[in-house]
């Protein structure tokens, strides 16, 4: 007899094998009793910890997106981390090891002979961007959210 | 944050808020952290909406934000565990929500012993099989897609599930 399929068992159950898998599961459960009975076992046992888990206690949902509404706006007051003061001692040490790890990187990549990449000196160029990067995504965001909101007007212009 | 945005946000949020919190509140079995979880999962979409370009449904996307919060969380809080207990939501609620069909007295109890045993394994899982179980149960995912949620391959789902459901199972037949 093939192995048991132990942990094909579930999406066997769930009724998501491909044919081919399938059709050899159920070949097997035919012949293997053991394997039949764990099926019927794991059944209940789904069932039953959909039963045990149960629901959560109720929550007041104005009060929940108010309060989330509130953090949002916390958040979005927080200066994001490269634009809050930084004490000047910590400031000056982090322009220490920057100044050093850019003089050994340079004298690394001088002995290796590597090259700088056009892409590099693009970036570096437009190392700017990376200030509004908070922006760019925000406009990725409404058109996301302009997508998710028309979905459903779309599958009615698809039927119609 | 333009007015068309703010109303697509809120709109995002009464569709998922109850979803979030019940998967938030089964995870962590408590009603106060479920609730900042699941807020701070709305707000990490409000910061990450840039990244979703639709490759796998917003929903599996969206959980996957929510499901990762919740096991960091209870990483973070585990050792606080060790102190105190925090799963005051869920003791007395396992039997008080389950039907008595049954009418022998001794087979009740035994039900209810049984219930109640298999409802603490259920706590006991590890993080991520215990994701896996409640995603399947409660959500009814698909493999694949909770495999996009646990950003693992659906042949890691599929052990995961086997291995809790076996857990699961031991702990039925000895109570």
């Amino acid at each position: 007899m093939a192995t048991h399929p132990d942990s094909d068992l579930v999406p066997y159950l769930r009724g998501e094998l491909p044919p081919a898998e399938r059709e050899r599961v159920a070949r097997h459960l035919e012949e293997c009793p053991d394997c039949k009975q764990d099926t019927e076992v794991l059944r209940e046992l789904i069932d039953n910890v959909a039963r045990v888990i149960g629901e959560p206690p109720p929550v007041n949902w104005a009060r929940y997106r108010a309060e989330l509404r509130e953090k949002l706006d916390a958040r979005r007051a927080r200066p994001v981390w490269w634009r809050r003061p930084m004490p000047l001692a910590l400031s000056a040490s982090l322009a220490g090891v920057l100044l050093l790890v850019a003089v050994w990187g340079g004298h690394q990549v001088s002995r290796n002979g590597e090259p700088i990449g056009p892409e590099e000196v693009v970036m570096s160029q437009e190392l700017g961007l990376l200030q509004d990067l908070r922006t760019v995504e925000r406009l990725d965001l409404l058109e996301d959210l302009e997508v998710l909101r028309n979905l459903d007007g779309l599958a009615t212009d698809h039927q119609g | 944050m333009a007015r068309r945005d703010e109303e697509s946000f809120n709109l995002l949020v009464s569709r998922y808020q109850e979803r979030a919190y019940r998967l938030a509140w089964s995870i962590l079995r408590n009603a106060e952290d479920a609730r900042d979880v699941s807020q701070e999962a709305f707000i990490r979409l409000y910061d990450t909406a840039g990244s979703f370009r639709g490759r796998s449904k917003f929903s599996t996307w969206f959980y996957r934000i929510l499901v990762n919060l919740c096991l960091d969380h209870k990483r973070k809080h585990k050792w606080w565990k060790l102190w105190v207990r925090d799963d005051d939501d869920r003791s007395e609620t396992i039997l008080d929500r389950q039907p008595a069909p049954v009418n022998d007295p001794v087979d009740k109890l035994s039900r209810e012993e049984t219930l109640k045993a298999l409802g603490s394994a259920v706590d006991r899982l590890a993080p991520r099989q215990r994701a896996a179980v409640l995603l399947r149960v409660q959500e009814d995912m698909a493999t694949y897609e909770i495999a996009r949620v646990l950003k693992c391959s659906e042949a890691t789902v599929r052990v995961h599930l086997h291995r809790a459901l076996a857990t699961l199972k031991k702990t039925v037949e000895k109570s």
